[in-house]
């Protein structure tokens, strides 16, 4: 089950289902976002990724099992504006030419308490790897539906997104607020 | 140090009346050169200062009229009607565009959806939510009402130097005591 069920044919889903193992749940992505909040000259700026593929397998009894694993396609990031999205595809920012995707793997979870978690993983990106840690809220949505919402700060240029003369960080701030919520089938 | 009623403006008039051009002229040349540079920390960073500028005109407008309501502006110097009248419009428009214009870029930064912080430290309300369309309109409004502002500051200070040099009549002189003083023109 390293792959990413979004990955695997459905026939070899099936297969996995019948010989008894468990297929990794549909995360509803319509339902679901990856947001981010930066700093610019003070003001927080918004944005978003629209493409992203999880692979989540979240069972809060079992949480050894239970894994959350992440690719974002960076090209797809949604800003205020196309000039702006089309300057941190570029290679002081993302480079995404070079480094289309960051990856986020589960590495272990530990439970707070309370339907609150701790993922702990390690996050890729633009060939850089750093562990981290995201706090996750697990909640319930008018459907019934499970919403796991975790929110952690990234360094950008512990990432080098941003290099050379954007690495002040007097115009851009170096922290990033991510912000994510996944909305799953009902977990057990 | 109060000029005399019905010679000069109030010298909180002048300092008011030349602070507006000073922040006009800067906040315009501002915009010009930053929507024709590439985006750059050095770009981002006149987007900011162009905000804070133009938020600065309105509150200085607002200001001006407050303080001209309790302080009328001095006699008018002999000139012909349509003169008298022509002069009346155009302060009237120039007010309404010292209002409009910073209100319009107010308008066009919340519908790219960039909050407006003033001086990085006072969060304005976004007017309207994030909207590409309304935003290309709003844009187009801000550049038609700041090159009509253009057209009437020549209007407004071909006429002065007109009245200085043509007419020699002091209409000039009412906004530059000093000069006047110097040259001995408007003093008994």
């Amino acid at each position: 089950m390293k792959t990413f069920r979004s990955f695997i044919p459905p026939l070899a889903a099936m297969l996995m289902a019948a010989s008894g193992g468990i297929a990794a749940q549909n995360v509803l992505i319509d339902k679901s976002e990856i947001r981010f909040v930066s700093k610019q000259m003070g003001v927080n700026v918004e944005g978003r990724f629209r493409k992203w593929k999880a692979n989540m397998d979240f069972r809060p009894k079992e949480l050894a099992k239970s894994k959350a694993e992440f690719e974002i396609e960076l090209a797809s990031i949604d800003l205020a504006s196309e000039d702006s999205e089309s300057e941190v595809r570029r290679t002081l920012w993302f480079d995404t030419a070079k480094y289309p995707v960051a990856k986020f793997a589960s590495t272990g979870m530990k439970d707070l308490g309370g339907d609150r978690y701790e993922i702990a993983g390690t996050l890729t990106i633009k060939g850089t790897s750093k562990g981290i840690v995201v706090p996750v809220a697990l909640g319930k949505d008018a459907a019934g539906n499970s919403v796991a919402e975790g929110q952690f700060t990234v360094k950008r240029l512990d990432f080098r997104i941003g290099e050379g003369l954007w690495a002040d960080t007097d115009t851009v701030a170096n922290e990033v607020q991510v912000r994510v919520r996944m909305v799953l089938p009902a977990v057990k | 140090m109060r000029s005399p009623v019905g010679v000069a403006y109030t010298r909180t008039a002048i300092v008011l009346h030349w602070l507006s051009g000073l922040l006009i002229l800067c906040g315009f040349a501002l915009g010009l050169w930053m929507v024709r540079e590439p985006i750059a920390p050095a770009t981002l960073r006149a987007y900011g200062y162009h905000k804070w500028i133009g938020i600065t005109v309105f509150l200085v407008a607002v200001l001006r009229l407050a303080w001209r309501w309790r302080h009328p502006a001095p006699q008018a110097v002999a000139m012909p009607e349509w003169q008298q009248r022509a002069a009346a419009l155009t302060h009237a428009v120039l007010y309404g565009l010292m209002l409009a214009i910073p209100l319009s870029g107010w308008l066009y930064s919340s519908a790219t959806g960039i909050q407006v912080v003033y001086l990085g430290l006072v969060p304005l309300p976004d007017l309207v939510a994030k909207d590409k369309a309304l935003a290309a309109a709003l844009k187009a409004v801000h550049l038609t009402l700041n090159f009509s502002m253009l057209a009437v500051v020549f209007i407004h200070a071909g006429a002065a130097l007109k009245h200085h040099f043509a007419d020699r009549d002091g209409v000039l002189l009412r906004m530059l005591p000093r000069l006047a003083r110097r040259s001995g023109e408007s003093r008994p």
